[in-house]
């Protein structure tokens, strides 16, 4: 059996979504223990792909090889596990601010949380403030993450906290901030609860703020 | 201080010799800042007016595209915006709007079927009436830039990135299909360039790293994008034309590519991750390199902290030759205008040779 968790634990890092569902399938056969497959082979696997690419050892295109992996593998175990175990790590909004369509970055880190267990919605790009508060008191995220690639849009980060708080909104959700023009001390001083600099310390953000929960 | 254009003053400090003074260079300076400058309106079909700017500006060229984009953006002006909107789109009524036609929003080239679809020969009637228009216009001396490449952003735009990214490794033929189609297009359109005598270099603008480093791995840049820099770098030097490229991001991890394909001039040392002295320790004898006024100081910095960057950069950068003045990525429309004119004044003023600062 360990051989299986080996292979699989190698095919997510190493991006083999071709053989990962082969994989997957005679573990389930063999009745491998599902969350243990789920928590400690492949979400520690992406856990790898986070440091690697962290360590320019890889790069996106490899990284999001490694998620579509992940996700081919998940597919098959999700209608599996017992509804106890199916939850999600926590439940993540995600979308650029107002003004800004560059999406990359976002979507990077969307596939790396998913990667990492968290359930995602995605707003997409140049929303609003009025239209992300209507999604937020309908979804009731744990975490909201924003991007930015313009100096020109960073302020909307701003905004949508000030406008959390004066919805009292704030206490319920953490935000976290990314994107090229972004660092941690404009993070603190719009009183964001975290910056994430890449995709893999988003996940490590993340995982923060639904363990402190 | 002396601002007649002349070009020869941009081909010594490439050579790593000192002209009469620092150059300044851009690739683009957006035409609200041009108006400022001229006190009147300047737009895209007034050519006569931008070429005023330039020369008034200090500069020894005009930068024209001859690309599918225009530089750092897809507008609706950008030859692709057309081809998508006049032809892919011809029956869709969303044609007007943005999000339909935009690659800056979405994505034509999603597997094969999309690629063998899409209409090349279209793309591939590039403009150059501007570069006709030019020639008789302009003053001895100075000389037009091409502004063209975009071979691995325009790729990825087609493709979408997530796409592009994951089709790179799971469907690579697919990806190498668009790249050698996109930069066919360019090549083509190069051909004409080298045959106009008024053209003094090439200037590919693709972004290829972000702030963390390479969008893809340098493996994949060498196998699948630097093939074609590399030719178009020596048809460049094979014509007399300088082959500049113009890149965001962090580049460090590519230099030595970067430098071994033949580029001559790199712009603009990304000021928010690449530190331009470190670079020019490193590879300043190898390579001219451009820029680093970091475009957030133009945008809320004072006059007197542009000031301040120049000389730092003129002292640090420009002895020897081998460095022009420019901004951290081109002259937007929100940089202050007075900061813009800090940046070249300063250039003006202190960035006479020998340096004295």
């Amino acid at each position: 059996m360990g051989n299986y968790l080996d292979q699989i634990r190698d095919a997510v890092i190493e991006g083999k979504h071709n053989d990962i569902e082969g994989l997957v399938k005679t573990a389930i056969e063999d009745n491998v223990n599902l969350n243990e497959l789920i928590n400690n082979t492949m979400i520690t696997a992406m856990d790898v792909v986070g440091i690697r690419f962290a360590e320019s050892e890889i790069f996106v295109p490899e990284m999001l090889v490694s998620a579509i992996t992940m996700k081919k593998g998940l597919n098959l175990i999700k209608p599996l596990l017992k509804e106890e175990d199916a939850k999600s790590k926590g439940t993540i909004i995600m979308c650029t601010v107002k003004g800004d369509i560059h999406d990359i970055g976002k979507n990077i880190v969307i596939m790396m949380l998913e990667g990492a267990g968290f359930k995602v919605v995605d707003l997409g790009t140049d929303l609003n403030v009025e239209d992300l508060m209507q999604r937020i008191e309908e979804i009731k995220p744990d975490i909201l993450g924003l991007s930015a690639l313009l100096t020109t849009t960073m302020p909307q980060m701003n905004n949508i906290i000030e406008t959390l708080e004066s919805m009292r909104l704030r206490d319920s959700v953490k935000v976290m901030v990314g994107g090229a023009p972004v660092d941690s001390s404009f993070a603190e001083k719009i009183g964001a609860d975290g910056y994430g600099k890449d995709a893999a310390e988003a996940v490590r953000l993340a995982r923060e703020f639904v363990s402190a929960e | 201080m002396d601002i007649k254009p002349d070009f020869e003053r941009i081909r010594k400090t490439v050579g790593h010799r000192e002209p009469d003074r620092v150059p300044l260079c851009e690739v683009l300076v957006e035409y609200p800042i041009q108006s400022k400058f001229l006190g009147r309106e300047v737009n895209s079909d007034d050519l006569e007016s931008q070429l005023e700017f330039w020369i008034k500006a200090g500069y020894d060229f005009i930068p024209l595209t001859v690309g599918m984009m225009t530089p750092g953006k897809v507008t609706t002006e950008s030859m692709i915006s057309k081809v998508i909107r006049e032809v892919m789109l011809k029956d869709s009524p969303d044609a007007d709007k943005e999000e339909a036609w935009s690659l800056e929003h979405t994505s034509f080239i999603n597997n094969r079927d999309d690629f063998e679809r899409f209409p090349w020969e279209i793309a591939a009637k590039l403009d150059f009436s501007k570069f006709h228009e030019i020639k008789d216009i302009l003053p001895e001396g100075m000389k037009v830039i091409a502004v063209s490449g975009k071979i691995f952003t325009l790729t990825w735009m087609l493709m979408g990135f997530n796409n592009f990214a994951t089709s790179l490794i799971m469907d690579e033929k697919l990806v190498a299909d668009v790249f050698r189609k996109v930069a066919e297009i360019q090549f083509q359109g190069l051909e004409k360039i080298f045959e106009m005598p008024h053209v003094g270099a090439v200037w590919v603008v693709d972004d290829l790293a972000f702030g963390t480093g390479p969008m893809i791995s340098p493996q994949a840049f060498r196998d699948h994008v630097f093939t074609w820099y590399r030719e178009m770098a020596t048809r460049c030097h094979r014509n007399k034309l300088l082959f500049i490229m113009h890149s965001d991001g962090d580049l460090t991890a590519l230099m030595e590519d970067i430098i071994d394909m033949g580029v001559d001039v790199l712009q603009p040392i990304d000021p928010t991750c690449m530190d331009i002295v470190k670079i020019q320790e490193g590879y300043g004898d190898r390579l001219c390199l451009v820029g680093n006024v970091s475009n957030e100081l133009l945008r809320s910095g004072t006059p007197a902290e542009v000031e301040e960057r120049v000389k730092y950069l003129i002292r640090n950068v420009a002895p020897g030759g081998g460095y022009c003045v420019g901004s951290g990525n081109s002259v937007p429309e929100w940089a202050k205008f007075e900061n813009y004119m800090a940046m070249r004044e300063a250039t003006l003023k202190y960035g006479k040779y020998p340096i004295q600062l």
